[in-house]
């Protein structure tokens, strides 16, 4: 009798403990949408997502949904797929309902893809953010050059420093962070300046990032910058000892309006639009696209809030420029 | 039949008509039982009579059907043990009631308010121990953390408990069930004074010898119903077991003469580190011979349970150690060499090492014997004269099973010993260790495992018998030895041996120098 | 190395140990609280994301730092008096009914954040005030005596707790009840009330600690804690469940993350041992419950539901 009320709790609880999985599910992100200027594509083909977390979640997620609809294109989306396998059932499910251009918006999902792309040699998949497609020729990649942003945010930050130390907040030695903060130090140290980095080893740490931010304070630094999530903890710390802050992946300056000076922000509906443009010339996939600050798909928007000094401004415009034309080397 | 109990006081609890049943079974069934200020009121009947039924009731833990409880006169209600506290009824728990990380004093102040508010109040409550400790003999240390004391010591705490909260009427539960037979005496002498302040006590005992030393009235119930009430001067021990058992009881087998033979177990030297990491037995030297019951008398926790395992090849001795079985060296040897030299071994904790709950009867019969030619051939069982071997055993060894395959589990304690017993004792062994052999035993059972203990002794074999039960051990034995820390302190002949002198070397009262064979 | 050295950088480096470290505190200290009843609580990470997500909001939308804390507090109340009704009166398990309160506190932050906030903003944080005197002694007074109220406050429920177990009789009953809850219940102490109260107190404190968090960052997202609520737990262990040994796992996970971090500004540990130093934390916390372990003993009710028989 004991056993049996025992084993009703314990249903009752893994009840509570799906449904709470469920809303989990439905939650999380990184990344941020931003507002791109590219035409409205009159395209026929049919679109989906399938994406880690909701599609309003004003970052990652929302900004391929926001990419997609700029565009004009009204996709199918199944979002809050964090669960990888999950993920992959909403794929293979859209590329047999014949959908033509099918996105999985997650490094992720790339094994998944692996497998079911070749199950579907006349769809079209779209994944990023990855560099290469797996040699696969129905599979377009696509990832942002964040090095070149970062350099234009170094040139920046060290015509701003008067200590001539600069502190860089990263989460792990990994991804498109490890592009952002090596193109920055190249850009910062051109400029002149001592670049000190350091990776806290967490993606969503917030405190460490925190007192990884007062680490350099202590150590001089009079300007900061940082990649990934948890950076919000040293973008408070820079508000707080008003010291500038650079952004990256998002338009950071709400969460510091008065020391954000500039942000790079990715517009992925420039690389779609070049797929779309292979696609419908026949070619279904086997590339990989990088946004840039020549695509337009990369773009540093300036704090209209911080007081940037009109020839610092000018040194940053003429770097993108040199970034474009070739004659800046932002690589590492 | 019995006549009227004497009048020594105003009935101070009145339990009228008290029936209870749980699903299948009835607990308590019309049970009438009282008590007056002033005496001890004994309840006694075996596991499952009705006893802690009865004082569940009382403590308010269940509610009766039938009947009605009556504390000095009035009817009254208790729900909750602490309703039970507050109408001064107080009891000692068979399994202590103690925090062991706390102090005395804060056992002992737990769940009373205190004086200062939210704060503890433990000087107070330490200067109140002392003087209840110094008029009721309790010798007690307010201050010292429970975990340190000694199980009488920790007995004292829990009769200063119920003092503390001025109980009027004490129930002990099995009370002397841990203690020596000097400690019994001791507890007995303070239950007596309190008595005389005019509490009365509840007294749950099923050692008869106590129960017709302390009580003035004794109760017996038998499944669920009073069998009996009656006075120590008109009955008997043998008079009480049978109200338990519901038929004639013996209680000390009938031991006829026997010769013993040579030694056929010899232990030299026998030393062994127990599981605290200290040595628990030291140098123990003994000689069992056959057809004698070695006895083996101590407090729990001397190194008989360690003395035993060693023996039976579950514990590795210190080097030194020398153990012959029938001249044979075996100290070495594994428990299924020792086995098959004649070696049996009733162990302490039946269902961890005796037998598998979730084997059948026959399974657990076979269970040392099953790879036998007699039971198997080619690695393949052989049902039938499995079967025909287990009937045979059940059958002569009385278990009550609906069938050699029930699972072992489903039994009593008493059958499930018999089940081992039966294992044990059909191969005929040279030498038998059997410890606590009837613990949690019926009476019914206990009897008829006595009776097959002293014939297997009468038919040649060297028993070595390991009991907390002083009864038994002075019932069986033809020699008694007496463990204390570890050493056997004294080897005492059946004749020779009272409670009172093997309880003095039981409680560590002997000559600076041990005895020796 | 000299770098480090300088009586500066090190008073800097404790000060960033002090706040890291109070967070761990207040939420640890009230699982020792808890667990000293005999109820363990692996939700208490969930609790300090629901509430630093609500004291957050209540920040963004009132600027008022107190009513955030009293949000917090509200949290604590109502998750505790949910933990409490299925652990105790339902004698549910401990150990999956914890990680169910852990997963809807990580879940539903992040859905009310996603769903009222979105962007992460920065709000008020928590002001950093000198104790008098104390604050002006050159170098250490900065670091030790100039910090937001509540780390003064996790630091002093230290000797409070301790006390309250030690010398009141509701501390009594707690520790009775962790140890030998049949004991205290035929004494007519009720195991339920005080198990009741243990887990309101741990649930509170661990709220209050995730307001400690979310307003010494001055912003929020979505998995803040970053698994904190666990560590604490482990620093309960670490702690042997005294206070003062809580406090000592507490400055010392503080101190070296803090540590490791300065050293990593300064450049001294290398960027390729950057992610083995961040275990660093993590890894002499197991090291030293391998040591702890087997010389301290849990309450020895702990995990188990009380029932009569």
């Amino acid at each position: 009798m004991n056993n049996k009320r025992k084993s009703l709790s314990i249903m009752r609880l893994l009840a509570l403990l799906l449904s709470l999985a469920m809303v989990a599910a439905a939650c999380g992100g990184s990344d941020d949408a931003g507002g791109g200027s590219v035409a409205e594509s009159d395209t026929d083909l049919t679109f989906a997502i399938v994406a880690p977390s909701a599609s309003d979640d004003l970052a990652f997620t929302q900004s391929m949904v926001d990419a997609v609809k700029a565009l004009g294109i009204e996709p199918q989306i199944t979002d809050g797929t964090f669960v990888v396998e999950e993920a992959a059932s909403a794929i293979r499910g859209y590329a047999d309902d014949g959908v033509n251009v099918v996105i999985a918006h997650g490094t992720q999902y790339g094994a998944s893809l692996a497998e079911i792309a070749p199950d579907f040699p006349d769809t079209t998949f779209i994944w990023g953010t990855a560099t290469d497609t797996q040699g696969l020729d129905n599979v377009f990649a696509y990832y942002p050059e964040a090095n070149e942003g970062g350099y234009v945010n170094g040139v920046m930050a060290a015509a701003l420093t008067n200590s001539g130390v600069i502190g860089v907040v990263g989460p792990v030695e990994a991804g498109d962070a490890v592009a952002y903060v090596n193109g920055f130090a190249k850009g910062a140290e051109a400029g002149g300046a001592e670049v000190n980095i350091t990776y806290t080893g967490s993606f969503g740490d917030v405190a460490l990032a925190s007192e990884a931010a007062q680490a350099h304070l202590t150590n001089n630094a009079d300007v900061l910058t940082g990649s990934a999530q948890m950076v919000v903890g040293a973008v408070t710390v820079a508000t707080g000892e008003g010291v500038p802050w650079f952004g990256t992946q998002a338009n950071q300056t709400p969460m510091g309006p008065d020391v954000v000076v500039a942000s790079q922000v990715y517009h992925w509906e420039v690389v779609l639009e070049q797929m779309i443009e292979e696609i419908e010339g026949g070619t279904l996939g086997g590339k990989a696209y990088a946004v840039t600050l020549e695509n337009g798909g990369l773009e540093i928007e300036y704090n209209d809030g911080f007081d940037l000094p009109d020839d610092v401004k000018a040194k940053a415009e003429e770097t993108i420029a040199g970034i474009i034309d070739g004659s800046i080397d932002a690589g590492v | 039949m019995t006549p009227p109990p004497p009048q020594t006081g105003p009935p101070l609890l009145e339990m009228r008509g008290i029936t209870k049943r749980f699903p299948g079974v009835i607990a308590n069934q019309d049970v009438d039982f009282d008590v007056r200020a002033g005496e001890v009121h004994t309840l006694l009947g075996e596991n499952g009579a009705g006893k802690s039924t009865l004082m569940k009731i009382l403590f308010g833990l269940y509610q009766p059907e039938e009947g009605e409880v009556l504390l000095r006169g009035e009817p009254i209600d208790i729900t909750s043990p602490s309703e039970a506290i507050d109408a001064r009824v107080g009891m000692v728990h068979q399994h202590f009631m103690l925090v062991p990380t706390m102090t005395v004093a804060e056992n002992v102040a737990l769940g009373i308010k205190s004086d200062r508010g939210p704060l503890t109040d433990l000087d107070a409550v330490s200067e109140r121990i002392r003087e209840i400790s110094e008029a009721h003999g309790l010798a007690v240390d307010p201050d010292v953390e429970v975990w340190r004391l000694s199980v009488g010591e920790r007995q004292r705490i829990e009769i200063v408990k119920a003092l503390f909260r001025d109980a009027e009427l004490l129930v002990l539960d099995e009370p002397t069930a841990v203690l020596t037979p000097q400690e019994v005496d001791d507890l007995f002498v303070i239950l007596r004074r309190m008595t005389e302040e005019g509490r009365g006590i509840i007294f749950i005992s099923h050692k008869l010898h106590e129960v017709m030393a302390l009580s003035d009235r004794i109760t017996v119930l038998r499944n669920g119903r009073v069998t009996g009430h009656t006075v120590p001067a008109e009955t008997s021990r043998e008079n009480l077991a049978e109200m338990m058992v519901g038929r004639a009881v013996k209680l000390s087998p009938h031991r006829p003469d026997v010769t013993p033979g040579a030694p056929r177990l010899k232990i030299r030297g026998l030393s062994v580190v127990g599981d605290r990491g200290t040595r628990a037995v030291d140098q123990v030297d003994l000689d069992v011979f056959g057809g004698e019951i070695l006895g083996i008398a101590g407090v729990s926790g001397n190194g008989q349970r360690e003395l035993a395992e060693v023996v039976a090849g579950l514990r590795k001795p210190e080097p030194g150690t020398s153990i012959e079985l029938d001249g044979q060296a075996i100290d070495s040897a594994s428990t299924r060499e020792r086995r098959d030299l004649g070696l049996s071994y009733v162990p302490e904790e039946r269902m961890r090492d005796g037998a598998i709950g979730d084997f059948t009867v026959s399974e657990n019969i076979i269970l040392v014997d099953h790879g036998s030619e007699k039971f198997s051939a080619s690695g393949l069982l052989n049902f039938g004269a499995i079967k025909d071997h287990c009937n045979k055993l059940v059958e002569q060894f009385a278990v009550k099973t609906p069938s050699i395959e029930t699972p072992t589990s489903s039994l009593s304690g008493g059958n499930i010993q018999k089940v081992i017993m039966a294992r044990e004792l059909s191969a005929g062994p040279a030498v038998l260790i059997a410890s606590q052999p009837t613990r949690g035993v019926d009476i019914g059972s206990a009897e008829y495992i006595h009776e097959r203990l002293v014939e297997q002794r009468d038919r040649g074999t060297a028993t070595l018998l390991i009991s907390e039960d002083l009864d038994e051990v002075l019932g069986l034995s033809d020699r008694i030895a007496v463990m204390f820390e570890g050493r056997v302190v004294a080897i005492v002949d059946h004749d020779d041996a009272t409670r009172e002198g093997i309880g003095l070397l039981m409680a560590g009262v002997f000559d600076e120098e041990p005895a020796t064979t | 190395m000299s770098e480090f050295l300088t009586l500066t950088v090190i008073m800097a480096t404790i000060a960033s140990g002090i706040r890291l470290a109070t967070p761990y505190l207040i939420a640890a200290l009230g699982e020792t609280v808890g667990q000293r009843s005999g109820v363990l609580n692996l939700g208490v990470d969930g609790v300090m994301q629901l509430s630093a997500f609500f004291a957050y909001w209540t920040v963004l939308e009132t600027q008022n730092l107190i009513l955030g804390v009293l949000a917090a507090l509200a949290v604590g109340l109502i998750m505790g008096l949910i933990y409490a009704v299925v652990t105790v009166s339902f004698h549910a398990t401990q150990g999956i009914s914890g990680i169910g309160i852990f997963l809807f506190g990580l879940g539903f932050s992040d859905l009310m954040f996603q769903r009222q906030v979105g962007t992460p903003r920065p709000i008020k944080q928590l002001q950093e005030y000198g104790i008098p005197f104390l604050s002006d002694i050159p170098q250490v007074g900065p670091a030790l005596f100039e910090h937001n109220l509540l780390t003064y406050a996790a630091f002093l429920m230290v000797p409070i707790v301790a006390w309250v177990m030690r010398s009141t009789t509701f501390g009594m009953n707690v520790r009775a009840v962790g140890e030998n809850p049949q004991a205290a219940d035929s004494l007519g102490v009720s195991v339920a009330r005080t198990r009741y109260a243990a887990i309101l107190i741990g649930n509170t404190m661990a709220a209050i600690a995730g307001a400690a968090l979310v307003l010494q960052l001055g912003i929020f997202q979505p998995n803040l804690t970053q698994g904190l609520g666990f560590i604490a737990i482990a620093l309960v262990y670490f702690g042997a469940w005294r206070p003062v040994g809580v406090m000592g796992g507490a400055l010392l996970y503080g101190l070296v993350n803090a540590t490791v971090l300065q050293w990593k500004a300064q450049g001294i540990i290398p960027r390729s041992a950057s992610d083995i130093a961040a275990m660093a934390p993590a890894v002499l916390t197991i090291i030293a419950l391998v040591v702890l372990a087997g010389r301290v003993r849990p309450p020895s009710a702990l995990t188990r539901p009380f029932t009569r028989h």
